[in-house]
Parts: structure tokens; C-alpha cells; sequence
């Protein structure tokens, strides 16, 4: 190769570097400057909403979908947000309980599922849910970090940050202005269409019977943020309660029996209501196997509103 | 190594320096290129490449062999060897277990039960496209179409060589052998049209082609579940993500090549553009279907022994193509369909009376991609049952509502995939080939063009699965 086309080649890729690395700072901040305006949506408006409200809070759910549909928490508590977000598990939860402020006394309803808790697999990748906020927040950059779920090349390209974000980024900020997030408590009940509800109906029929697990070994990143979030929680003046939502018909009861023996141990206050509807059950209650449906969640967080009463 | 992955990225990055550094020196370059290939496929499963290299020796030496026997006996028995050796792979690798299992199920029907004769056999990546590559050689020589190398290294070279590896473009040695036998230049069109072919299919392989998987999976995932609207909803996105997946790669591989110097043949031209099948076997996976149409149907005869047996011959190479991409009957009906609408086409294209119609012609398009769009159920579901199933719900005709699932999901898909679509529509339109495209942009619109894509790429990628043809 001749000096002639190596320079080409390296001005060419330097060319790239430099004009996509500014093209995708200007993309970043205009897209940060929508994003500031949006409250709409779980992906980022939620997330906005909470780091906007959170220090005013008195009382906080925390958790998957299973949270986030299943408990209202205005039933709790007036001062109260459902920081439930669908997919999310425990690094997710972790990472926003830490950003609470120092020494405010607040309750931290946490929910936990327990086949997750037990699983081989589970690397804590659910904290990709806050890379929106990575470039912009630091202490949730070293969470992300922590957890090596970075994407190295997002220290470049900011903008991806807003990965597969943009579409419902530009729809909340553009279609619904009239949108008032202070009136909305983070609970998203599920009301069951006829669809659906045949949909679940043919999926109970289908059921087949399920390989239970026999290996009870809390997953690493479980045992290492229940141990932070119980750490921070004593140091600052928080009540943390962990629960396990119902599930529609629970065949396995070894991860529920083990699990409540390792809160016990841990000496954390814990309620496993994964039968909270065994002996009441009825399909108006479920929106699917896993998630309760706003008649069920209704009923569930009386539930858990007697559970707070008597503790 | 996938290629939309940061370990390729690396590993292409040093590659290209390394090579082109050593420029002065063609042996070294192509031993470079050799060992790069096996490092590259043995980051997958060290373990077969022994099979590329048995296969490779066996060719090699197959390939000199028929070229210096005297008799036509000797050079068809040599080529005997190399078929069987390959086909012989193949056919453990792949089709054992298929066959076994077939077996046990038609000796169910006559009452009687067989031991269980599957083997717990893994399928080597790549097998079906570099076996394939291998067999054109050996098959050309004896045709003599084609001389053999004397150069081992060369031979293994073009077997192994790393961006056609695993998921074509099946070049021929005819093609692919003398590039890499002569000394490469540096040009600084094909370094812009290799650069623009990459991003582009990047672009169409995870932003495009994984955006719609999502949803496909989903529904296909569970057939049973949904309805007619539902399912064909599904179909028309499976038709657009395994057309962006493969041509998506296909892009890149040739974009690859093209940075070091190679020139691969185009794999994909725009073919949901195609008013007749057989047009779009001319646009789709190219590479493959002239194989076929080169190494079997002309091999059977082709159309030189009367109008029957073109249209077995015409079927018997669909179904086999069919076979050739998994070890399941449902790529077998795939294939047989193909086969049939190609026979029609054929015989009507025969007819005086029907060629007499071509203002109609424009109909071909619709007709033709609803064709090919059916006969992708049998490709995407998981098993018969479940195609069948898919087919039967769908003529329930039940067309309320689509299931929507993940609401932004579903609007990426339609928004991204409708990116895709009006570029081919550009290409279309203005009559150019990808893989020339980039040819006419300088320094900075290549830069540009690259920066626009890189961002589009770092906001819609999709988690990224594995490129769909892997597992044939």
C-alpha cells in the first residue's frame, strides 16, 4: 500500500470519528432536552418523575411488572409512588433505592420474584432500564459499571443512551402536553380485555406441568444488592419490606420455603404472598400466570395494606 | 465472532492493519488471511475445524487429482471422492438425525417401534455453505472449467477465508481463487463502496431485521394463541427480517472482502421486486440458486430432456435446496413450493396464450410476494404442527384486532422497517446495486453518510440475535 492510500484511510476514519462523534453530541443533548420535558412513559418519563419527586416521598414500591401492576399505592399511603417497572429485577431497584435522600425517614416496599432470586443466569443486565441516564448521572454510572452491564463504546456515543427510546421519547413529548405526571402514582392496573382473557384461558388449558428447581443458591448479585439495600436502609433511616407477589397458581414451593429462610436469616422483614389467592382465586383476578389484573391488585393491596398496619 | 459484535470489531481492526502492511508479500498476506479464518471460525467451536480442514485436504488433492488423470473413469472416481467425503460430512452433520428420526416415524406407521437412532450431533457452523463452496471447485475441474491450484495455502484460503465463512456468499473458486492468488491493490472506490455496503448492513441486520424479530418471536413463539390478522401480520414482518438479516450480512461480508481487497458477486438485488418467482430466485440469496441452477438442476439434465423432466428436475432441485437450508420437512414443502410455482411459471411461460397477457405483469409483484410469503410460514415455524396450525388459523379468517404486545415495539418495527423499504425503493428506482453505491461519494460524504448511519445504528439497534442463516 502506497502513503497515498493510507492517508486516505486514515483521514477517512478520522473523518468518521470526529463528524459521527459531534453528530451524536448534538443528537444527545437535543434528545436530553425532550427528555427533561417528559414524564410519560416507564422508560424515561417514570424514571424522571422519581428522581423529580423522590425526596418528598413518604412511601415507595420498588420492583418488576408484578409491582408495578400489583399494588396501588394510594391505597397506602397519600405521599406514596409505584416504582414498579416492567422487566426489572433487583439491580434495577437497588440502584434507584441508593439515590434516596440521607436520613428521611420513607418505607421501601420492595418486591421480589423468587424464581428469579434463585437463578444461574441472572447478571443484573435489568440495570440497562437507567442507561438513559448514564452519561447524566453519576452515581447510577457507577451502579451500571459496577455491574459491567457499560457498554464500552457508550464513553463515545452518548446517544446510546437512548437506545430504541427515541420513538416513545417523541410521542410523549409531542402528543400529550396536557399530561399532569404530579397526579400520577406510578401504579399501572391492568384492565383485562376479552382478548386477553381468552388468551389466558387457552394458556391454562395448554399448561403442562413444570420442571421445579432443586438448587437453592441465592444468585450473587441478589445476595450482594439485598445486602446494600438493607445496608443503606438501616444507615438511613428507611423500613424496608420485601414481598413476593401472588402468582396464579404456583407449583413450585422449595425457592418460596428457602428464600423466606434466607430473609430470615438476613433478618429482613419479609412476606411471601405467592398464595395470597390460593383458596379465592378466579380469573377476574389475572391478567395473565403472573400478573394480577386491577380487580386482583385491588385486593392484594388491601393485603398489603393490612401487613404495614400490623407492622 | 459475530460481525456486529465488538470482538470482531477488534479483530477486523488489526487484521486490516497487519494485512495491508504486508502488501509486498502475497504469501504472507494469504497465510495471514488463512490463520485470521480459523481464529475467526474457532471462536464459534475450535473443535470443527478439523472438518474444514479435512474437507479442504480432501478437495485439494480431489481437485489435482481429476485434473492430471488420463482416463474419464479416474477423474470420476476422484470426483466421486471429493462428493462423498463432503456430502458424506454434510449428511452426518446435518441430516442424521433427520433422516433417524424420519425413519422411526414411518416404521411407526407400519406397527413397528425402533430403537431410538438419533445421534446427540452438533451442526457445524457453516457446514451447508462452505461444503457447497468446496463442491463447485472440484465439480468445475472436472467440467473443466477450471484449473487447480498448486498452492495449499491459497485452496485453504478460499475455503476458510473469514467474511464468507459462515454464512456465504458461496463464491466459486472461480471467482474467489484467482484474487487470491494474485496480489491485491488498494483502491479507494471499493475501500468507499466496502465501508458504505458495511454500515448499510449493520444497519438493515440490527436495526431493521432485530427490531422485527422481536415481534415475530413472539407470535411465532406460540401460533396457537392468536389470530388470523395476528399471524399474517407476523409473516409480512418475518418476509422483510430475514430478507434484511441475510442481505444484511451478505452486506457485510462483501463490504469485508472489499476493504482487503476482494471483489465477492452480489448476493441479494432488491428481490421482493420480482414479478414471477423465478425472477426472484434470480434476486434472492443468488449464490445459492446459482449454485443450484449450475451444480444440480443442470447436472440432472436441466431443460435439455423434454418438458417432464425439466419440471422434475425443476422440482427435485427445489426440494433438495429446500433440504439444504435445515434437516426439517418444513424446509422440504418450503422448497417443494417453490418448486411448483417455478413449474407453472414455466409452463406458462411456454404458452403462447399467456405470454400474449403481459399488461397484466404488474400483478406479478403482488402475487409474487404473496407466494413467497406464504411459503415463509413453513420456514419460520418451529415444526409441521405448528406451520400447519398457523395455516389453519389463518384461513379462520378471523380479522379482528392484531395482538400489539410491546406498543413501541410494534411502532419501531413499522417505522424502521419503512426506512428499510424506501431504500430499496431508491435503489429500485434509480437502478443501483449496493454494492456500487458508495463508489460515488468523495472523503466527506462517505464520512457523513457513515456518521448519519453510525447514529441511527447507536438509537434503534436491537439486542442482536444471531444472523438467521447460521443454523443452516
Amino acid at each position: 500500500m502506497n502513503t497515498g492510500s493510507l492517508k486516505y484511510i486514515i483521514k477517512t476514519i478520522l473523518l468518521i470519528l470526529v463528524i459521527s462523534f459531534l453528530a451524536d453530541k448534538i443528537v444527545f443533548i437535543t434528545l436530553n432536552k425532550i427528555s427533561d420535558k417528559v414524564y410519560l412513559g416507564q422508560r424515561i418519563g417514570k424514571i424522571n418523575q422519581y428522581l423529580e419527586i423522590k425526596d418528598d416521598l413518604d412511601f415507595i414500591i420498588f420492583g418488576s411488572s408484578r409491582a408495578n401492576h400489583g399494588v396501588n399505592p394510594e391505597i397506602l399511603s397519600k405521599n406514596s409512588f409505584n416504582m414498579g417497572v416492567d422487566g426489572t429485577q433487583i439491580a434495577y431497584s437497588a440502584a434507584l433505592i441508593k439515590l434516596l435522600p440521607i436520613q428521611k425517614e420513607q418505607v421501601i416496599l420492595l418486591n421480589i420474584d423468587t424464581f428469579n432470586a434463585f437463578s444461574k443466569d441472572y447478571n443484573g443486565s435489568d440495570i440497562d432500564g437507567l442507561l438513559v441516564k448514564y452519561n447524566r448521572n453519576k452515581a447510577l454510572k457507577l451502579e451500571i459499571d459496577n455491574l459491567n452491564q457499560n457498554n464500552l463504546i457508550q464513553n463515545f456515543y452518548w446517544s446510546l443512551s437512548y437506545n430504541g427510546l427515541v420513538f416513545e421519547l417523541l410521542k410523549n413529548y409531542f402528543i400529550d402536553d396536557s399530561y399532569d405526571y404530579k397526579t400520577y402514582s406510578g401504579y399501572d392496573p391492568i384492565y383485562v380485555t376479552k382478548n386477553q382473557r381468552e388468551i389466558f384461558k387457552s394458556i391454562i388449558k395448554e399448561e403442562k406441568s413444570e420442571d421445579c428447581k432443586n438448587n437453592f443458591t441465592l444468585n450473587k448479585i441478589y445476595r450482594i444488592k439485598l445486602r446494600e439495600i438493607k445496608i443503606f436502609c438501616k444507615n438511613n433511616n428507611k423500613k424496608l419490606i420485601i414481598y413476593t407477589s401472588p402468582l396464579f397458581n404456583d407449583k413450585c414451593k422449595d425457592d418460596n420455603i428457602q428464600f423466606s429462610q434466607i430473609m430470615k436469616n438476613e433478618k429482613l422483614s419479609y412476606f411471601d404472598l405467592t398464595d395470597f389467592f390460593k383458596n379465592n382465586n378466579s380469573l377476574e383476578f389475572w391478567k395473565d400466570k403472573v400478573h394480577l389484573s386491577n380487580k386482583g391488585a385491588e385486593i392484594f393491596t388491601k393485603k398489603i395494606k393490612k401487613i404495614l398496619d400490623e407492622n | 465472532m459475530l460481525f456486529n459484535s465488538f470482538e470482531f470489531l477488534i479483530f477486523f481492526i488489526i487484521i486490516f492493519i497487519v494485512y495491508w502492511l504486508l502488501n509486498n508479500n502475497l504469501r504472507k498476506q494469504n497465510i495471514l488471511l488463512l490463520i485470521s479464518s480459523y481464529i475467526f471460525y474457532a471462536w464459534w467451536d475450535w473443535r470443527f475445524l478439523s472438518l474444514i480442514i479435512i474437507s479442504s485436504f480432501i478437495d485439494f488433492k480431489a481437485g489435482s487429482k481429476i485434473f492430471a488423470s488420463r482416463t474419464e473413469r479416474q477423474r470420476k472416481n476422484w470426483l466421486l471422492v471429493s462428493l462423498i467425503a463432503n456430502l458424506g460430512l454434510l449428511s452426518v452433520f446435518k441430516y442424521y438425525n433427520f433422516f433417524a428420526e424420519s425413519f422411526a416415524d414411518l416404521m411407526n406407521i407400519f406397527g413397528w417401534q425402533p430403537n431410538d437412532l438419533t445421534l446427540n450431533i452438533i451442526l457445524p457452523v457453516g457446514i451447508s455453505f462452505y461444503t457447497f463452496q468446496t463442491l463447485s471447485y472440484t465439480i468445475d475441474i472436472y467440467r473443466k472449467q477450471f484449473e487447480p491450484t498448486n498452492d495449499i495455502i491459497s485452496f485453504f484460503t478460499f475455503i476458510a477465508f473469514f467474511p464468507q465463512l459462515v454464512a456465504g456468499p458461496i463464491e466459486r473458486a472461480s471467482n474467489l481463487l484467482p484474487q487470491i492468488e494474485k496480489k491485491r491493490i488498494f483502491k479507494k472506490e471499493w475501500f468507499n463502496e466496502g465501508i458504505i455496503q458495511i454500515f448499510i448492513g449493520l444497519f438493515r441486520k440490527i436495526v431493521i431485521a432485530d427490531t422485527i424479530g422481536a415481534y415475530v418471536d413472539t407470535i411465532y413463539g406460540n401460533v396457537g394463541l392468536y389470530n388470523s390478522t395476528t399471524i399474517i401480520l407476523a409473516t409480512f414482518l418475518y418476509a422483510f427480517q430475514i430478507y434484511y438479516d441475510f442481505a444484511g450480512y451478505s452486506d457485510i461480508a462483501i463490504g469485508t472482502a472489499k476493504l482487503l481487497g476482494f471483489k465477492f458477486n452480489q448476493n441479494f438485488n432488491l428481490p421482493y421486486f420480482s414479478k414471477s418467482l423465478t425472477e426472484f430466485w434470480r434476486k434472492w440469496h443468488m449464490s445459492l440458486s446459482f449454485w443450484l441452477r449450475d451444480y444440480l438442476y443442470i447436472s440432472l439434465g436441466g431443460n435439455r430432456k423434454g418438458i417432464k423432466i425439466t419440471y422434475q428436475n425443476l422440482m427435485l432441485t427445489m426440494l433438495l435446496g429446500g433440504l439444504w437450508h435445515g434437516s426439517s420437512w418444513n424446509f422440504v414443502i418450503w422448497g417443494g413450493i417453490h418448486g411448483i410455482v417455478l413449474s407453472i411459471e414455466k409452463y406458462l411461460k411456454s404458452n403462447p396464450n399467456f405470454t400474449r397477457t403481459n399488461g397484466l405483469s404488474i400483478l406479478g409483484y403482488p402475487i409474487t410476494f404473496s407466494i413467497v410469503l406464504f411459503s415463509w410460514i413453513f420456514f419460520r415455524s418451529k415444526d409441521l404442527s405448528s406451520a400447519i396450525l398457523a395455516i389453519k388459523k389463518i384461513i379462520l379468517f378471523d380479522f379482528s384486532v392484531p395482538f400489539i404486545g410491546n406498543y413501541y415495539l410494534l411502532i419501531n418495527c413499522i417505522i424502521l422497517l419503512s426506512i428499510g423499504i424506501l431504500f430499496d425503493l431508491y435503489l429500485f428506482n434509480k437502478n443501483i446495486d449496493l454494492e456500487n453505491f458508495g463508489a460515488k461519494f468523495n472523503m466527506i460524504k462517505i464520512a457523513i453518510i457513515t456518521s448519519i448511519i453510525i447514529v441511527l445504528i447507536n438509537l434503534f439497534y436491537s439486542t442482536s440475535n444471531n444472523f438467521i442463516y447460521f443454523q443452516f
